[in-house]
């Protein structure tokens, strides 16, 4: 008797503490030792959609405008909404806001196109530094912010939601087919930030702290 | 081990704690701080390694690594820089290039027969008779090549890489460099300063003359590398060493990590708005007789190690110098201890006159147009003949240490990487640029500049100048800041001599590749006069000093024994990695990124065999038996799973959709009808056909659509390309990564299908060409269509990714019963093969158009061609009768299969094999080529050309298509 149930491109190498069952994802909710280095939380269970239409203007899924500017985020109420160019849009519903879904017909759930982390912690440029040629300290980009750019040599979207010391972090997704490799190149460049697995509660504590 | 310095404020090491290290199978003892080479000097060694080609005994000569003088073998990596490599505890260092020792090499001899190893005498000696040659160059590379490694060596160490944006990228943390970069920083911007030796302080550093104020340059440097250190705006690399920079402010360099970092070297790409070049001078190295004796040296080089490492250089110095920082090291040297017995300096005139005040109160004889003519001693120089520099008089003097150096050069290396022309200046004796890149400034010595004033304030003025840049000040500041450089001294005159008067069979202008000024001589007299031509016959600058040492002087000497007057003299170009560097650190972490589908793991479980197709791993064989002959059979026979994951998946919706896919497919795809699936095929402008895929339609303008695997990266680009002009509102999502894809195949397939489903899957409710949504366990969503690629009856299932490994145990557990089995992307491309479907890229390439591999069918010609991709081009060669033609064909007398890719020739190449096998299907060997289209009749043989075969062929005959079950019955039914 085959066990339904959905699978995470995303593996840390190590069990979690605690897990939670939610539309057959089983989510890591916290690790035995999270430290106080860099956290990465695995995310790919989060819905996502592409919202691409030849008129994003008065488009607001969840109900929360797009912004206007390619490369601008906005985070409200646990929607957070990427432009990406001037017909498209991704969001991500995070843990915590369970709003249906939009029925539009221009709106694509993508959840199950991309691994989704989340990195934070107050090394986390250092460390993107080191896997990413994107310049994430620019003073002239204001968090939240869209990088579609490389990390690891593989083109990734990447939500930057605060530039601010120990709450420092992002979001970072890429093609699912990659998720072996990606996990392996972040922790092994993550090792000397002291990187380790955390669970969603702690990713859920970070967002609602910003 | 000699007694060191252990107070001096200068020093970089802590005498306090011992380094242990092993050299040559002993053990000895350096100190924290000290370079391999320092720690050396200090244990009495004076020959490090032996040159490369006359093995001549070799020595420390500028300590900054500018020549392979000191590379060594440490801890089995062999040509370490160890000039520029810091002692650690346990390093076991040995000599290279040597057959016995450094002391005493058994291939010394080859020093005396430099007469039959002329320049270039390996492109035209010991190639008659013709069969010595090989005998020849196997004994040359026996002896040439510095260093040794075993091909299965294992670089130890960690190795990274980071990729840092910043406003300003400063090269070099000398004073110029820091000043540049506290300028800039003060304007807010966020500065990167590259220095590279692993402390602040270039030239300002181990010097005890006075700065201003009775304070000393070393204490300035100590203080301005504490303002850079301290502020928050820079960030300093030290031991960083640029290897490349490019007009684009790109500047690369690799970092040597401490005991403290988490590497041992790393990668360093920078990308800046703006570049500052600080890089300062080296020293142009004088050329005289044995000038690469041990036991001569640069200045900075005995100065250094007095000052940096506490190691008096030897007991009795003589100078041969050609500036004024040659004086002042002789002065600072002499009061440390070391007994100076001539300082010969090749100018007659223009020395500083307070130091040349200093030398007369310490009795030190100063020869003014004086010039060493040659250094004398076996292994070590004991002796040096001194003569005017016109040779008219000459005088000997007993020493141990011959500091020499004809003059200061600047450090042009990054200029000239960056494209930046440059100019020999008469005054300065410099190669100095007119004309600097866009955002990119100088600053420092490499200026011609030596006052610390000017220098610091060039550094001002260049950080303002790359502020402007960033747009963090206005052009009133910059204009200040030049009105206070003007007002300091400017660039001071520089000496020219390049070599002493001597004939120059032993002096030595490349140390690295053993090239003298005779070598040279003949080269040019070979026809090669120009530098370019020079370097590369003589071999001068090729070895990986990377022209640090002939840079210079090789385009001056070059110029001066042709006496060219009025002819641009430029340096040579130098290419990164400007510094010697490891290919680990190149390398860096080396992750492989490859793309595996959401069952990945669980078909390397059931023994599957990866091979890398263009981004993903996928699995191409279940068993060791590449002909896949079990797999094959199962699925003609029985029934197979095959994970086809890796296709291009898309969603296509928005009013214009429709219009989007006409504009892209050959087809006419308004006759596409839901619950089917139409097969079709894009092409290029050209009418080459690119890629082909199934569409089907999900709701009113809204589209499913596969594409090749290799074509999925591309396809959102294509469309929007094609419809650039034409302002349609359609919407195109990727979403390959999403669904995850089952290929269920075999007379079987429906038995096993009907046993996970509820729906009616019979022939008449799902027929060929069908395609359904359905839910799986009440729970999984799947799209199945109903194809046949392989010949079958066979069923495409797909399904979100996350759900693909519960979708992959329920198709096994339903299957159990009929032995269901793996088939994998070699065992599909055989049974395709059989039934004549064609893989683009397989049966094609770029030139083949849709007609050519019988795919014309696909092409609905009453479309308007200006409204399909590649139709136009399609009608023009629809009568061509040149061009290839796909066919089918059997070997002959039931031999084997010819290589994919082998050749149909008669008395020329007349066409090629693009797939053929032996078939478990039909019992004998079948294949499809693209022939020249009067060699595609049924019926024509074909003689095929395979690689290595000599002037065997095999021959095969053209047959009908497709050559199993031609009729569709078994994918049908």
């Amino acid at each position: 008797m085959v066990d339904i149930k959905r699978v995470s491109p995303v593996s840390f190498g190590k069990s979690p503490k605690r897990t939670e069952v939610r539309d057959n994802w089983t989510i890591a909710m916290e690790y035995d030792s999270e430290g106080q280095g860099l956290s990465i939380v695995d995310l790919s269970h989060v819905t996502r959609l592409d919202v691409q239409t030849g008129d994003l203007s008065g488009v607001t899924p969840f109900g929360v405008a797009i912004p206007e500017v390619p490369g601008q985020s906005v985070l409200k109420d646990g929607i957070l909404i990427n432009r990406m160019n001037g017909i498209q849009a991704s969001v991500f519903q995070l843990p915590g806001n369970g709003a249906d879904l939009p029925t539009d017909v221009f709106v694509t759930e993508t959840t199950e196109n991309t691994l989704c982390v989340a990195i934070m912690g107050k090394d986390v440029f250092s460390f993107m530094e080191k896997v990413s040629n994107l310049d994430f300290m620019d003073p002239k980009m204001t968090a939240p912010f869209l990088f579609q750019g490389p990390c690891c040599h593989v083109p990734c979207q990447i939500i930057t939601l605060s530039k601010d010391g120990d709450k420092a972090g992002l979001i970072l997704t890429c093609s699912r087919g990659y998720g072996k490799d990606m996990i392996h190149s972040l922790l092994d460049a993550g090792v000397e930030f002291n990187m380790k697995p955390a669970g969603e509660e702690k990713f859920s504590a970070w967002v609602a702290s910003l | 081990m000699m007694t060191r310095f252990n107070q001096l404020p200068t020093l970089k090491i802590d005498p306090t704690k011992k380094v242990i290290f092993n050299y040559k199978g002993k053990t000895y003892s350096g100190v924290e701080g000290d370079t391999i080479a320092s720690a050396l000097y200090a244990n009495g060694v004076r020959i490090y390694a032996r040159s490369l080609k006359y093995h001549r005994p070799r020595g420390l000569y500028s300590l900054d690594g500018e020549c392979s003088n000191t590379m060594m073998e440490v801890d089995g990596i062999p040509n370490v820089r160890t000039e520029n490599t810091l002692l650690k505890q346990g390093m076991t260092v040995k000599e290279q290039n040597v057959k016995g020792s450094a002391e005493k090499d058994m291939l010394g001899f080859l020093d005396k027969l430099d007469w039959a190893m002329p320049a270039g005498f390996y492109y035209k000696m010991m190639h008659k008779p013709a069969r010595i040659w090989p005998i020849a160059m196997k004994q040359i590379r026996k002896t040439a090549g510095l260093g040794e490694i075993s091909p299965d060596f294992e670089m130890p160490g960690k190795f990274d890489e980071i990729f840092p944006r910043t406003d300003v990228v400063v090269i070099g943390g000398g004073p110029a460099g820091m000043t540049a970069a506290l300028a800039a920083a003060e304007k807010g911007l966020r500065v990167i300063i590259m220095e590279s030796r692993p402390w602040l302080g270039g030239f300002f550093d181990y010097r005890t003359a006075e700065y201003k104020d009775g304070v000393a340059l070393y204490q300035r440097g100590q203080d301005l590398a504490q303002q850079v250190e301290a502020n928050e705006n820079i960030r300093v690399l030290k031991h960083t060493a640029m290897v490349g920079a490019y007009s684009n402010c790109l500047v690369t360099g690799f970092q040597t990590g401490t005991d403290k970092d988490a590497f041992n070297e790393r990668y360093v790409e920078i990308r800046a708005n703006s570049v500052i070049v600080a890089t300062g001078c080296i020293e142009r190295p004088l050329i005289f007789d044995n000038n690469e004796r041990p036991g001569v040296m640069q200045v900075g080089c005995a100065l250094r190690m007095a000052r940096n490492y506490g190691i008096l250089p030897g007991e009795n110095g003589i100078f041969s110098v050609g500036h004024d920082l040659g004086l002042e090291a002789a002065i600072d040297l002499f009061d440390m201890g070391m007994k100076i017995g001539c300082v010969a300096d090749v100018r007659e005139d223009g020395q500083d006159p307070e130091l040349v005040l200093a030398l007369a109160k310490r009795n030190i004889l100063l020869l003014k147009g004086w010039v060493a003519t040659e250094a004398h001693g076996k292994k070590q120089v004991n002796k040096v003949s001194m003569s005017s520099i016109d040779g008219m008089i000459t005088r000997d003097f007993d020493c141990d240490v011959l500091v020499a150096s004809a003059g200061l050069t600047p450090v042009t290396g990054p200029l000239t990487m960056a494209q930046i022309k440059l100019r020999h200046d008469d005054f300065t004796g410099f190669f100095v640029a007119d004309e600097m890149p866009e955002n990119t400034f100088s600053a420092g010595r490499i200026l011609g500049i030596n006052n610390a004033l000017s220098i610091e304030c060039s550094g001002t003025l260049a950080g303002i100048k790359a502020a402007k840049a960033c747009g963090a000040c206005d052009a009133a500041e910059v204009e200040a800041a030049e009105a206070a450089m003007k007002a300091l001294p400017g660039p001071v005159r520089g000496s020219k001599l390049v070599t002493a008067p001597v004939k120059g069979r032993k002096s030595f202008i490349c140390f690295d590749e053993d090239t003298t000024i005779k070598s040279v001589k003949q080269t040019i007299d070979s026809g090669f006069d120009v530098p370019e031509l020079v370097k590369r016959y003589s071999s001068a600058g090729l070895g990986p000093g990377q022209s640090g040492i002939p840079g210079h002087n090789l385009p001056l000497y070059v110029a001066k024994y042709q006496a060219l007057a009025g002819v641009p003299v430029k340096p040579t170009t130098v290419r990164a990695p400007i510094v010697p560097t490891f290919i680990a650190t190149y390398a860096g972490t080396n992750h492989t990124m490859h793309k595996r589908t959401p069952i990945h793991n669980l078909q390397v479980a059931d023994k599957g065999i990866l091979r890398k197709i263009g981004v993903w791993e996928r699995v191409r064989y279940f068993s060791e038996d590449y002909s896949c002959k079990k797999e094959i059979e199962n699925v003609r026979n029985n029934v197979g799973m095959l994970d086809g994951s890796t296709l291009g998946k898309f969603r296509l919706h928005g009013p214009d959709a429709l219009k989007a896919l006409q504009r892209i497919y050959v087809s006419d795809m308004s006759k596409l009808k839901p619950g089917r699936v139409k097969y079709s095929a894009m092409c290029n402008d050209d009418g080459c056909v690119i890629d082909d895929g199934v569409v089907v339609m999900l709701g009113e303008n809204d589209y499913y659509i596969t594409t090749s695997t290799g074509r999925a990266g591309q396809t959102v680009e294509w469309f929007r390309y094609h419809t650039r002009y034409d302002g349609w509102d359609f919407s195109m999502v990727n979403i390959t990564d999403s669904m995850g894809v089952i290929n269920l195949s075999g007379p079987n397939a429906r038995k096993v299908f009907e046993k996970i489903t509820d729906e009616d899957v019979s022939n008449e409710a799902f027929p060929y060409s069908g395609f359904k949504e359905m839910l799986f366990k009440d729970v999984i969503p799947a799209k199945v269509m109903r194809l046949g690629f392989v010949g079958e009856l066979s069923y495409e299932f797909h399904v979100a990714s996350s759900y693909m490994t519960s979708l992959w145990q329920l198709l096994k557990e339903a299957g159990a019963e009929f032995g269901i089995q793996n088939f994998g992307v070699e065992a599909q491309n055989v049974l395709r093969m059989e039934k004549c479907h064609i893989i683009l890229g397989q049966e094609s390439e770029q030139r083949t158009n849709l007609l050519d591999v019988g795919l014309g069918f696909l092409w609905d010609r009453k479309k308007a061609d200006a409204k399909t991709v590649g139709a136009v081009a399609l009608r023009q060669a629809e009568n061509d009768p040149s061009r290839f033609k796909l066919v089918g064909f059997k070997m002959e007398n039931n031999g084997r299969a010819p290589r994919d890719g082998a050749l149909v020739v008669d008395s020329k190449v007349r066409g090629y094999i693009a797939t053929a096998r032996d078939s478990f299907s039909l019992n004998e060997a079948v294949g499809m080529a693209l022939v020249e289209s009067e060699l595609a009749k049924v019926g024509t043989r074909l003689e095929i050309y395979e690689d290595e075969c000599g002037d065997e062929r095999i021959y095969g005959k053209v047959v009908p298509m497709p050559f199993y079950d031609p009729d569709g019955t078994r994918m049908k039914s």
